[in-house]
């Protein structure tokens, strides 16, 4: 089996991200009031796009539940909901579990160790869960997963009173730069001033397999309004650029967008969530991709067949 | 005395060739090798492209003859897929085009002949066009301009119809060079060379330094009481914090479209692919300069700084026109 194919052979089983691509009526990913999740923070190699095998960090749901494209870990709840997040460290340093915005200077789990966080759901909106005790190395590892809270009755809107939408998907941003991960893998001191990232994702997933995901690949039809989460879980910024469209930002960090609405590129800030809505106005295959065009090559090529941070909105 | 600052192609209809020869001359003698569309900027220029001018509503139709795989990509102007100008789903300029990819449409002629671009113009304000062919490192060499689509009376003073209004108007492409990617001789850098991009030179219009300072596409003139509109667009790979020396502007659009309120501010941030327009009301007895500072993509310092001059004219008698109290 050849990298890629351990790649491909690896997605192949993964189940579709609960919220990808659904039109209005969203079925809640659980049904009890208390939503109950073990992550497992842990070591894995990942194969790139262009075959290069780099140990990163990951959040996986010991449910096998998954998250959208291939992070394997992902939240959705709705707003009343109690969440209770059991994580199981098998790193070798002392992490946290916090929620950017919204559950921040909680208790520390040694590695070997394991810590439940319970906390009620916050308000309607899209966050990330992450380390908080190493800096920014927790995000540049891959140590991050989505959070969605989706208002309670009334799924066709990002937030109550908020714009409506026909379909969402959800689209983490983040990237590496592989001589952290070794830094990392060797135990070698790394400053994150230094870091300069070669490797670009959506979703754990870069170009071209962004096309072929279910949770990636944004299938639209003429007419619609389809919500994006853009959620930037690395530790650079992201300009998203969309072709074919303009898009209405519609909150930023769960906060409405009132005046710079109207955008075919829009900053995703460190830790940022942007939600837009995309009014799908013609048919076609258009790229979405970063437009700090490093981004969107695989370590400086972005020549058929590999790429970056690029995916395809497709509408018919 | 003319709106404009700068040379343009259009409206409407426009003809390049990709040139793949030439050097852009940096303040300090430093020669870059670079690549353009057409006759490159205001015609004084190989960097950037020229400025493409259209009317909304109105047919666009931009031919592009290449004797090397290039496309372009108009940015923001929401054109189908067909003239969206990536090689992996639409027209391509190639000898040999890429089979399999997504959702691809037919639209590429082969090198050497020429293929149009067709569009209607979209809502009036600042796009760009770009190559969108290993676009790494063709923009990184110079292959983008700016396109300027002017209300449907065509009006050169009147941002969008019903809109504000202006008396000079200025383009500011907003670019840097990181000179290892320019290599005068040899084969082009590619792969692992192109991810990392670190500028030693920080442009307005392919300009640096000293020459930034008073060039006549950057430096700013206006008389006492005229708006100056600034159309700025980052096509570089850093974000940008453009300031007018402290001086207060209106920012009144953005990716080609009105703000849904007009905001007054001092000091506007753009990123890369995003276009800003600024309106600012020249202030009696403005001398000044402007300062375009780069950040790193992690917004965690300025890398460097392009600078030029804020005036009002002052005439030989000492007063500055539109200074009727004065008179």
């Amino acid at each position: 089996m050849n990298r890629r194919d351990f790649l491909t052979a690896g997605l192949s089983g993964a189940a579709a991200f609960s919220l990808s691509g659904l039109t209005r009526a969203v079925p809640r990913r659980f049904t009890e009031a208390i939503v109950d999740v073990t992550l497992v923070a842990e070591s894995v190699t990942k194969a790139t796009i262009d075959g290069e095998l780099i140990p990163v960090w990951q959040f996986r749901d010991a449910s096998g539940g998954g998250g959208p494209g291939a992070l394997t870990s992902g939240l959705v709840v709705e707003t009343g909901d109690t969440l209770s997040v059991t994580v199981q460290n098998n790193l070798d340093r002392a992490i946290n579990f916090v929620i950017p915005g919204a559950l921040t200077g909680t208790t520390a789990v040694d590695p070997g160790n394991s810590q439940l966080y319970s906390f009620p759901a916050p308000a309607a909106g899209s966050y990330f869960y992450t380390d908080g005790i190493n800096g920014e190395i927790g995000r540049a590892m891959g140590l991050a997963g989505p959070l969605v809270v989706m208002p309670q009755g009334d799924p066709g809107r990002l937030y109550p009173g908020g714009p409506t939408f026909d379909r969402q998907y959800t689209l983490v941003l983040n990237e590496l730069d592989d001589r952290l991960n070794t830094a990392i893998d060797t135990g070698q001191p790394y400053d994150m001033v230094d870091y300069e990232p070669n490797y670009f994702f959506v979703n754990g997933l870069s170009f071209p397999d962004t096309a072929s995901d279910a949770d990636t690949l944004v299938a639209m039809n003429q007419g619609e309004d389809v919500a994006l989460r853009l959620i930037n879980a690395g530790a650079i910024t992201n300009p998203m650029h969309f072709h074919g469209y303009h898009v209405e930002v519609a909150t930023r960090d769960r906060t409405p967008e009132t005046v710079v609405v109207d955008k075919d590129t829009i900053l995703v800030r460190l830790e940022e969530c942007a939600d837009v809505i995309l009014p799908v106005t013609q048919a076609g295959a258009f790229p979405l991709h970063t437009h700090f065009v490093p981004g969107v090559t695989a370590n400086g090529v972005y020549v058929n067949p590999v790429g970056g941070a690029l995916i395809i909105l497709s509408a018919t | 005395m003319s709106s404009r600052t700068f040379t343009y192609l259009g409206p409407n209809i426009a003809s390049v060739d990709a040139v793949m020869s030439g050097s852009a001359v940096m303040a300090d003698g430093t020669s870059l090798r670079s690549w353009r569309f057409g006759d490159g900027f205001n015609n004084d220029r190989t960097v950037p492209s020229p400025v493409i001018e259209a009317i909304e509503g109105q047919t666009v139709e931009v031919t592009l003859t290449s004797m090397m795989p290039h496309t372009i990509h108009f940015h923001g102007l929401d054109v189908n897929q067909a003239n969206d100008g990536v090689g992996s789903t639409s027209g391509f300029v190639s000898q040999n085009p890429p089979g399999g990819g997504f959702g691809r449409v037919e639209g590429y002629t082969n090198l050497g002949s020429p293929f149009t671009y067709t569009f209607t113009a979209p809502h009036a304000g600042t796009y760009m066009y770009h190559c969108h062919v290993d676009t790494v490192l063709h923009l990184e060499m110079g292959m983008y301009g700016t396109v300027i689509v002017r209300p449907p009376d065509g009006s050169p003073t009147t941002a969008w119809e019903s809109g504000p209004t202006f008396d000079r108007e200025y383009v500011w492409h907003l670019h840097t060079f990181d000179s290892t990617w320019h290599f005068d001789q040899g084969p082009f850098i590619s792969g692992p060379a192109t991810v990392r991009h670190r500028p030693d030179f920080f442009l307005i219009n392919g300009r640096d330094g000293v020459q930034t300072l008073y060039d006549p596409t950057t430096a700013i003139t206006a008389s006492a009481g005229e708006k100056v509109l600034i159309r700025a667009t980052n096509v570089g790979y850093q974000p940008a914090v453009i300031q007018l020396g402290g001086l207060e502007f209106d920012v009144i659009a953005s990716d080609g479209r009105p703000l849904r309120s007009t905001v007054q501010t001092d000091v506007q941030m753009i990123v890369p692919g995003e276009r800003y327009d600024l309106l600012l009301t020249m202030p009696e007895g403005t001398d000044t300069q402007a300062t375009v500072d780069y950040y790193d993509i992690r917004l965690g310092g300025i890398l460097g700084t392009a600078t030029t001059s804020v005036k009002a004219i002052i005439f030989a008698d000492g007063f500055e026109s539109g200074d009727t109290s004065r008179w």
